[in-house]
């Protein structure tokens, strides 16, 4: 449904994204994660048709953004991060508006809206002022009027920002129920966003690509490796030896006094023979805890690994 | 189509929706009423005493009253107009709309003809203002009404001529601020400069010992500057036409102007494309 190529996009002498290329399938409900600045909105904004690339092919369910931009608009519902919204107008006057630019019949318009409304909640809005709407229905209103006509794209940039966590779940429970009829890239810098809402994640960083892989995959080779905390008594350097001859341990390292953290591969009781190990030198073991890694620490090592590297 | 005539709905509406629309036609209709006012005042003393005014004769009512009420009218835009042209590219752009209405399935050119029709629509309840002072002539004054409706469309081709331009700076500038400024500025510079047209000579003199072909050179060169100080100052053309004299010339020049104008907002558009 979406294909992009060798995406580069370069604002004078600043690179924001460099050689980006991914596909996304119809009905999928993808993610694309990174820091501020990575490049997720300038992706998307091309993708949008907004602003063409500077090199690179972006198309959407067939159509390339530069050479048919309006037939790729028709087909992409797009919520830009700071939901620009008309505040004078009224709810339902808005999404009739953008009805009629979307090129909804007149005679259909008023259903059209109606629908929206109901499917983002906002029947008891509807008369009222956008200005007066508080940010989490104004989150709906620009969700909704990028469902106005319903395209079978939707890109979504960071939708769930600045809003409270009662709203942030109301909105990503209505993102999820969207995924059954369109395809959906949505952005986030929040991880924990994306192993609820998306399939596949797309990690983006300094404007390249540098994961994509479905959510559980990531998270189990985030679980395949794992951490042990242990707190024991001893010289650091006698503790350190014991625990490096255990089966399966990959690395140790001092954390302070009387703290190490062990990492080793995972399925194995690591934890177990780490503590008789020590027992057995005749070392005080105070605690051991099993620490799974987290989505969340996957992708800082993978940002930070590329960080390491330096800008190419 | 659809879509330009739905964006000039929105951006039309929109005007009613805020104070704007009720300000700039309020301020309209009070600025050009105390001028009607005044000037009919000024009109009745000079036909009741010719002599006391230094006429010779009753002063012709279109030239002496009609024509100079009806190109400040036209002129009174100027100072409104970048209240009204200011908010329809340059505020989408500073609210972030921009990035909605450029994702929507439109074209530049709906855009550009919906924005542009919206502040001609505007111009056209200023317009209705100007008209009811023309009805209101048109019940105490023997006078053509062919005349009056020439009159309003010369105020009116002067004014979208305006709102064209006005157009153009709202394409180019980021926040309404400066598109509003600058809009006024440009005008205001147009007027001045129409101002001093009539006091510039029609030739120039060039030193008799320069070759003939330098000498023709300069002569055609001061022409052509002097027709563009003439000729360019938007209420040159209207002032005949506010009497009743249509010149198809005059028209067009008009029309022209505001063709180019839009042109150029189509092209300032088009430029977020190769622009980074």
């Amino acid at each position: 449904m979406i294909e992009v190529r060798g995406l580069t996009k370069a604002y004078g002498p600043i690179v924001a994204i460099r050689d980006v290329s991914f596909e996304v399938e119809e009905g999928e409900i993808i993610g694309f994660l990174g820091p501020n600045a990575a490049g997720k909105t300038t992706t998307m904004r091309i993708l949008t048709g907004f602003s063409p690339p500077s090199r690179g092919v972006a198309r959407i369910a067939g159509f390339d953004v530069r050479r048919d931009p309006i037939e790729v608009k028709r087909r992409v519902g797009y919520l830009p991060e700071s939901v620009p919204l008309y505040p004078e107008m009224l709810v339902a006057k808005f999404l009739h508006y953008v009805a009629a630019v979307r090129g909804i019949p007149r005679r259909e318009r008023s259903r059209e809206v109606d629908c929206v409304i109901e499917r983002c909640g906002l029947e008891s809005m509807r008369r009222r002022v956008i200005r007066n709407l508080s940010k989490g229905y104004r989150q709906r209103v620009g969700l909704a009027q990028a469902l106005v006509g319903n395209p079978p794209v939707l890109i979504l940039d960071e939708p769930t920002v600045g809003l409270d966590p009662k709203q942030i779940i109301e909105i990503r429970d209505m993102i999820r129920s969207l995924a059954k009829e369109h395809t959906v890239l949505l952005s986030t810098h929040i991880l924990p966003e994306v192993t609820m809402v998306c399939e596949r994640v797309i990690i983006i960083h300094r404007g390249r690509i540098v994961a994509q892989d479905s959510v559980s995959r990531l998270a189990q080779e985030a679980e395949n490796e794992v951490q042990i905390e242990v707190l024991a008594g001893g010289t650091p350097d006698e503790v350190l030896r014991v625990l490096r001859a255990v089966p399966d341990v990959v690395g140790v390292s001092a954390q302070g006094a009387e703290a190490y953290i062990v990492k080793a591969s995972a399925g194995r009781p690591v934890a177990e023979r780490a503590a008789s190990a020590l027992v057995g030198a005749g070392l005080a073991v105070r605690g051991i805890q099993e620490k799974a890694r987290s989505l969340e620490e996957v992708f800082m090592e993978v940002v930070t690994s590329d960080d390491e590297r330096g800008p190419s | 189509m659809r879509n330009t005539w739905a964006i000039c709905k929105r951006e039309f509406a929109a005007f009613f929706l805020t104070p704007t629309g009720y300000v700039v036609v309020g301020t309209y209709a009070l600025i050009s009423g105390l001028g009607f006012t005044a000037s009919f005042i000024m009109h009745c003393r000079r036909t009741q005493a010719p002599g006391l005014h230094g006429f010779t004769g009753v002063p012709d009512f279109e030239e002496m009253f009609l024509s100079p009420y009806l190109v400040f009218c036209g002129l009174l835009v100027m100072f409104i107009g970048p209240l009204v042209t200011m908010r329809l590219l340059a505020g989408e752009r500073e609210r972030g709309t921009m990035e909605l209405l450029l994702t929507h399935p439109v074209r530049d050119r709906e855009i550009v003809f919906g924005k542009y029709g919206a502040a001609l629509g505007m111009l056209l309840v200023l317009m209705g203002v100007v008209g009811i002072h023309l009805l209101v002539v048109a019940h105490f004054v023997d006078v053509e009404p062919a005349v009056l409706a020439f009159g309003l469309l010369a105020a009116f081709l002067m004014g979208a001529a305006f709102m064209s331009m006005g157009l153009f700076i709202s394409a180019m500038a980021r926040s309404q601020a400066t598109a509003g400024t600058l809009t006024f500025g440009l005008w205001f510079v147009f007027y001045i400069l129409g101002t001093f047209a009539e006091r510039i000579p029609g030739q120039i003199s060039v030193p008799e010992q320069w070759p003939a072909m330098a000498r023709e050179a300069a002569s055609l060169v001061y022409a052509f500057l002097h027709g563009l100080v003439v000729e360019l100052p938007l209420d040159a053309h209207a002032q005949d036409m506010a009497q009743g004299i249509v010149e198809p010339a005059d028209i067009a020049y008009y029309v022209l102007f505001s063709g180019v104008f839009v042109f150029l907002t189509f092209r300032a558009l088009e430029s977020r494309k190769w622009r980074a």
